[in-house]
């Protein structure tokens, strides 16, 4: 292939679909990697901090679209600190400066201020797509930049950031010439929206196909909306309760009676169960469901609105709708591939409302299932031995039994032989989360059958060292594993040090590593980054030298080829 | 994690015998004593985490930040909120009228049955065949283009009902199914 012209090796690069393909092709020999990185239009970045984004950059000058990663992944929780890290703005620079073509922009959990957006907004013409995940640190304002410069922007998807509030004026600032729009999610703002502008602004785009709302939009809002956006396909809806029914009520019944593209719902901010009725002419067609934040929603009326949704094949919900909703789901949804059930209740025990016997049922009337995330109060082996002979295509299967280290309430067992079951079964298994009573014997499950897994969280499980070796051991794959209030210490840790470079990341918190197991191991790879992460005050204990024997409330352990970072805070110590 | 520092295993484990420590490979010897403890260690975080009567904790369960401040939010509202609908009815006739709420009714049977109660009135049904006689009376209300509509063809669940119906005598029309 070498004596192909290199236009031609070009052209059968631009076939590859995936960045790790992407990335092989690149390493088989020079020319390759000369035509490979002229030609590379998207790049991913699942670390930050394991490149310099100069780097990047300079080897790959044509890119135009560009995902980075920041935070670890258990900073969804709140167990990292606010400010460890994870700052758009060098990357943002560094492609102003050198790749000032980029239209695509992804960012996940990562901290993004006002001036990010601003230079973005001004420095990259043919900016299109804006998306954030879980992204922090910038204002309304921000989006206002963005509103009004970027001229040819396509997508504006905002997903689960805290942004802060500074006035509905940035949906204003969207000109009148501004007609390209595809994607608009704002679902997460907290503040007031300029109806008036919002509805203006729909109907001048006429190829919007996804519009999320966030909770200031009325129903009455919506309405007008939706008669001027014929072909949505996602909608996400605004506040869904209204205090008298029958005008704008029979208004919106109306408007989704016509909507035949409409195949994703969500929203439902303060939903009602009076409201819901209003969406019964469409569900028919639905192939994605959010229920998630309607927590007034309660059993009956889910179980009303999921007898209608035939074709659904992704259903996220809150517990309420209890075992009985989820058999209703299981004889209802048979094309159901990706199944959420959130808990409602987060403040205390609460009462049961999903248990083992709705996963059963689910898993039993819904064979293409590929895809859990399954919050529950109990669960048994001999539940998940059927779950997982019933449905071997998973790739996602995430359980969090809420009352941590509980065991099998029938047989007081440890779920090992479930989970183990699982892993046994679903080949094709790429991330997992476990929970319940654990004890090593899962982890040798894990690390003999599961060899697909890429990533894998781990809490309140484990006796042993043992239990993190035979994962370190076992799993080829492995890429990313998080821990936390488990019983691995500094020999788990130091067992194959070499383990780490194969992987983008470790995180360890609440477990029994010390410091000098941290040194070491610091010592030992060059090229990865250890950092710990001490939250705790500055008292006796944290003086020049703490002891080595110190046990780390949280580390962090990184391949890189960026060297330690020079933007961590006084509480992150790079080792 | 403020809650978490009674539970934390340094706590209960001192320095001397602290697995870490030893020399020889962990993996060798299983130590039970060691074991128990670790296990004590933990069993005391994850009772603070059952521990009702603190104030929820911002890492169990693990979810994200948004939906954990909708579910506290809107938790305490559900408790409050129950809504209502009312819908005044008058007789054809008769200047007062009576005022019910729809929410608190459990579909066309259960609002045909409080009319008959407050009106002392038979009420027909849309859904039933039967000869209208003089005592008869049949629900109407004005629809959204200003025609007159019977009560109890549309399904109750579509919630579409505007906030007056009146009560006319059924010899008024002639509707024969």
């Amino acid at each position: 292939m070498t004596y192909f012209p290199e236009e031609v090796v070009e052209h059968i690069f631009d076939f590859l679909s995936s960045h790790r393909d992407h990335n092989a092709v690149s390493t088989v020999c020079k020319a390759w990697y000369r035509v490979e990185r002229l030609s590379r239009r998207s790049v991913f970045v699942g670390n930050c901090y394991a490149v310099r984004p100069e780097r990047v950059v300079a080897r790959f000058p044509g890119v135009r679209s560009l995902s980075v990663k920041g935070k670890p992944h258990f900073a969804d929780f709140n167990l990292v600190p606010d400010d460890w890290g994870g700052f758009a703005l060098p990357w943002i620079e560094a492609f102003a400066r050198g790749s000032p073509g980029l239209e695509e922009l992804r960012l996940k959990r990562m901290v993004v201020s006002d001036e990010c957006l601003e230079l973005l907004a001004r420095f990259f013409p043919n900016f299109k797509v804006l998306v954030l995940i879980s992204c922090e640190g910038f204002s309304t304002d921000g989006l206002a930049a963005i509103a009004t410069h970027c001229r040819v922007l396509r997508e504006l998807d905002l997903q689960e950031n805290e942004v802060e509030d500074r006035g509905p004026r940035w949906l204003s600032c969207f000109p009148d010439s501004c007609t390209s729009l595809v994607s608009l999610n704002f679902a997460c703002l907290k503040g007031e929206v300029n109806a008036g502008a919002l509805e203006r602004l729909v109907a001048r785009c006429p190829n919007i196909r996804t519009l999320r709302l966030n909770c200031a939009v009325s129903v009455d809002s919506l309405s007008k909306i939706l008669a001027c956006a014929p072909h949505l396909v996602d909608l996400g809806t605004g506040s869904f309760t209204i205090d008298h029914p029958a005008e704008a009520y029979h208004r919106l019944i109306n408007n989704f009676t016509k909507y035949k593209s409409l195949k994703s719902l969500s929203g439902f901010w303060d939903a009602s169960p009076r409201c819901l009725p209003a969406v019964y002419p469409i569900c028919g067609n639905l192939t994605g469901l959010n229920l998630s934040y309607a927590p007034a929603i309660q059993g009956a009326d889910l179980i009303k609105l999921i007898r209608l949704c035939l074709k659904l094949q992704r259903l996220w919900v809150l517990d309420c709708i209890g075992d009985k909703g989820l058999a209703v789901v299981a004889s209802t949804c048979k094309e159901l591939q990706e199944l959420r059930v959130f808990p409602s209740d987060v403040c205390g025990a609460g009462t049961a409302a999903v248990t083992e016997e709705g996963l059963v049922a689910i898993s039993s009337g819904c064979p293409k299932l590929n895809s859990l995330l399954y919050f529950c109060h109990q669960m048994t082996n001999a539940a998940l031995v059927t779950v997982a002979k019933n449905c071997p295509y998973f790739t996602r299967f995430r359980l969090c039994i809420l009352d941590p280290g509980k065991p099998d309430p029938v047989t007081n067992q440890p779920l090992d032989e479930g989970f183990g079951a699982i892993v046994q079964s679903c080949k094709d298994l790429r991330r997992l989360s476990l929970s319940g009573l654990l004890t090593d014997q899962v982890f040798l499950y894990i690390g003999m059958y599961a060899e697909r897994l890429e990533m894998l969280s781990i809490a309140f499980a484990g006796d042993s060292d043992k239990g993190m070796v035979y994962v370190l051991n076992g799993c080829k794959n492995l890429r990313k594993l998080e821990i936390r209030d488990s019983p691995f210490g500094d020999a788990a840790l130091l067992e194959d040090v070499g383990k780490y470079e194969t992987m983008r990341s470790l995180w360890m918190s609440s477990c029994y590593v010390t410091l000098k197991g941290c040194k070491t191991l610091a010592a030992k790879m060059p090229r990865l980054n250890v950092e710990v992460i001490n939250e705790r005050d500055e008292s006796n204990e944290m003086e020049e030298n703490p002891s080595d024997l110190r046990i780390v409330e949280k580390m962090y352990v990184y391949r890189t080829v960026a060297g330690p970072r020079n933007d961590a805070p006084d509480f992150v110590w790079m080792l | 994690m403020g809650g978490r520092k009674d539970g934390s295993p340094s706590s209960s484990i001192d320095s001397s015998s602290h697995p870490a420590l030893s020399t020889a490979s962990s993996l060798s010897q299983p130590r039970r004593d060691l074991s128990t403890d670790l296990r004590l260690g933990l069993s005391l975080s994850t009772s603070s985490l059952q521990d009702g009567s603190s104030s929820a904790r911002d890492d169990w369960p693990p979810i994200k930040p948004l939906l954990r401040s909708t579910l506290t939010e809107k938790g305490h509202q559900i408790q409050r909120q129950s809504a209502t609908f009312f819908v005044k009815v008058y007789m054809e006739g008769i200047p007062i009228g009576r005022k019910l709420d729809l929410f608190a009714l459990d579909g066309y049977d259960g609002l045909i049955k409080t009319l008959r109660r407050m009106f002392r009135a038979s009420i027909m049904r849309p859904d039933i065949a039967q000869m209208p006689t003089n005592k008869d009376h049949v629900l109407t209300y004005e629809d959204k283009e200003g025609d007159w509509m019977m009560v109890g063809d549309v399904p109750w669940e579509y919630d579409f009902l505007p906030p007056l119906l009146i009560l006319l005598p059924s010899i008024l029309n002639s509707i024969c199914h």
